[in-house]
């Protein structure tokens, strides 16, 4: 008899072998596609997005099912008065809060942005995905790292300026912010009933810093955010920056379970830093996944597999899968990796 | 020159420790000493950017931060020091940049536009959110060369809004000849062909490559 995908995944985390590589697959906006509703009509209400991913989620049967959102939406919950939606991918944030020290300053953190309509409408997401399909496949949520959320309050360059060339003073306050952010919605998403949450650090990896700047400038607010709280169930996901340098030091310092890596990072040396020590999620360069042909992608979910899944631990992934990856493409990409993962 | 190349030292190594305020001590320093504004832009900003270049080439293992800081004081210097030039330098050009309509993320765009300034191009920054007819009409309104359209998403990069939007204006208006268009973004560097799919006469990896690609399709 099958087993099924939380089997799969407790199967990991107790070390032992799976029957197969487990599969996480990020499609977010494609769930308005299934619905029939443009991207921000799906996004208006709680229930809408669950539908979304419980269809994707029966339709593909990958191994997880996503009750997140999107990114834009934290800053909505901290009072940005714009979001951007377009037909084709995912929302933008198009009013940024922080402008100034002052607004820094004012920032305010507590409960109380808990009850905010963002808020409460994912919470609705979760709620159902959990009530749905909580027996069957992990639920996922997504929050944002402390040292990754000013670039979307106040924009990226503002946010290396600062990072860089600024008032320690005033960044340790925003950073302090933010990670209270961090921390209480991490909390707040446990208690709903998701499994796993993906931490998502993209400012801090080799793609922006140094491995000395991590150490000086990110970690100490990577072991806030996550140790408050504890490791249990955080998966380290790279966010779009290569993630292998920092692996070591992350895991020495917070005892994460599982490291979500980079495309370009390298899969062996990734398993080889890791050492047994966390869970190991390997991501197909997506966007290609536009264009490539069906034996390209074959090719490529095979050579994933070929440098993680021997001795388990390992977890097949993809980073935000385009709105544009026709269904074919997904199909093909999600049966080659329940074909070259087989144990 | 030795000093010059001490200062040149200084500097490159101030940048590559992402420490703005030690590479503007350096050129400080070095103005007091009396090395020349020219020979300030010309020996040390520029081949910096250049050293810069070839260390990402190397070694792989320039980050954004250093891309950001060597992009931010080579502009902050080059600004101080033009006006105090002798002769009045031949400007390289003149540059659109912005970011594809319905993407806000600026940061490549302003890495891009600060190396292009140090290397005497004048840079119009449209921003975000920036609408084809917009980029069309101030490169005809500045008598730009090039129109550089950055984008960080996939939608964005492939849409009609985008560089596919500038392209086809540029083309209904006879304008491919003398107006070049560039595209840059993480989609590109994906994906090495998709800058040729939505009608770019070039892209770049990184600034510092953007500045030699705008070069050549200005010549």
């Amino acid at each position: 008899m099958p087993i099924n995908a939380n089997q799969r995944f407790n199967a990991l985390m107790q070390g032992e072998i799976p029957d197969r590589v487990p599969v996480v697959c990020n499609l977010f906006e494609q769930g308005a596609r299934e619905l029939g509703m443009s991207i921000e009509t799906y996004y208006s209400r709680g229930e809408y997005v669950a539908q979304g991913q419980i269809k994707l989620q029966e339709k593909y049967g990958y191994d997880n099912i996503w009750g997140t959102h999107y990114t834009a939406q934290d800053c909505e919950m901290l009072g940005s008065k714009k979001t951007i939606f377009v037909e084709d991918g995912p929302p933008n944030v198009g009013h940024l809060i922080l402008r100034s020290e002052k607004d820094i300053e004012r920032l305010t953190i507590d409960e109380s942005l808990l009850e905010t309509k963002p808020f409460l409408e994912l919470l609705k997401t979760i709620e159902i995905i959990k009530r749905e399909k909580g027996d069957q496949c992990p639920v996922l949520s997504a929050v944002i790292a402390s040292f990754s959320m000013p670039p979307i309050l106040m924009g990226m360059d503002k946010w290396l300026d600062l990072l860089l060339t600024g008032s320690v003073k005033i960044r340790n306050l925003l950073l302090k912010k933010c990670s209270d952010f961090c921390i209480m919605k991490t909390k707040a998403l446990f208690n709903a009933g998701v499994d796993m949450v993906s931490y998502s650090n993209p400012v801090a990896t080799a793609s922006f810093l140094s491995l000395e700047q991590f150490k000086t400038m990110a970690l100490p607010w990577i072991n806030r955010d996550i140790n408050t709280l504890g490791p249990q169930g955080i998966v380290y996901f790279n966010g779009g920056g290569l993630l292998n340098p920092m692996i070591d030091t992350i895991i020495e310092n917070t005892g994460v379970g599982a490291v979500y890596i980079h495309p370009m990072d390298d899969i062996r040396q990734a398993k080889e830093i890791i050492g047994g020590r966390a869970l190991l999620a390997a991501s197909i360069n997506d966007i290609p996944l536009i264009k490539w042909s069906n034996d390209d992608i074959d090719r490529e979910v095979k050579r994933i597999m070929d440098a993680g899944k021997e001795g388990g631990g390992f977890i097949f992934g993809t980073l935000s899968m385009p709105f544009g990856i026709s269904h074919d493409k997904i199909k093909t990409m999600l049966e080659a990796a329940v074909r070259y993962g087989q144990y | 020159m030795p000093i010059i190349k001490n200062v040149l030292e200084d500097y490159y190594d101030a940048v590559f420790d992402t420490n703005r305020d030690k590479a503007l001590d350096v050129i400080q320093k070095a103005r007091e000493k009396g090395v020349l504004p020219e020979d300030i832009v010309f020996e040390v900003v520029v081949p910096a950017i250049e050293r810069m270049l070839s260390d990402l080439t190397t070694s792989h293992d320039a980050t954004l931060a250093q891309h950001f800081i060597c992009s931010k004081v080579s502009a902050e210097v080059t600004d101080a020091m033009v006006p105090l030039f002798r002769q009045e330098q031949i400007g390289r050009g003149t540059v659109i940049l912005g970011t594809a309509r319905g993407d806000f993320h600026g940061l490549g765009k302003k890495i891009v536009g600060g190396c292009l300034k140090a290397n005497m191009f004048v840079v119009e920054d449209l921003g975000i959110n920036v609408t084809p007819e917009k980029f069309v009409d101030e490169a005809q309104r500045l008598s730009a060369g090039v129109i550089g359209v950055s984008s960080m998403m996939v939608h964005s990069a492939k849409g009609d809004d985008g560089a596919r939007g500038v392209r086809k204006l540029l083309d209904q208006n006879n304008l491919q000849e003398k107006i070049k268009l560039v595209v840059g973004g993480a989609p590109y560097r994906f994906d090495s062909h998709l800058y040729e799919s939505v009608g770019a006469d070039g892209w770049a990896d990184n600034a510092i490559e953007a500045v030699k690609i705008i070069d050549t399709l200005m010549k």
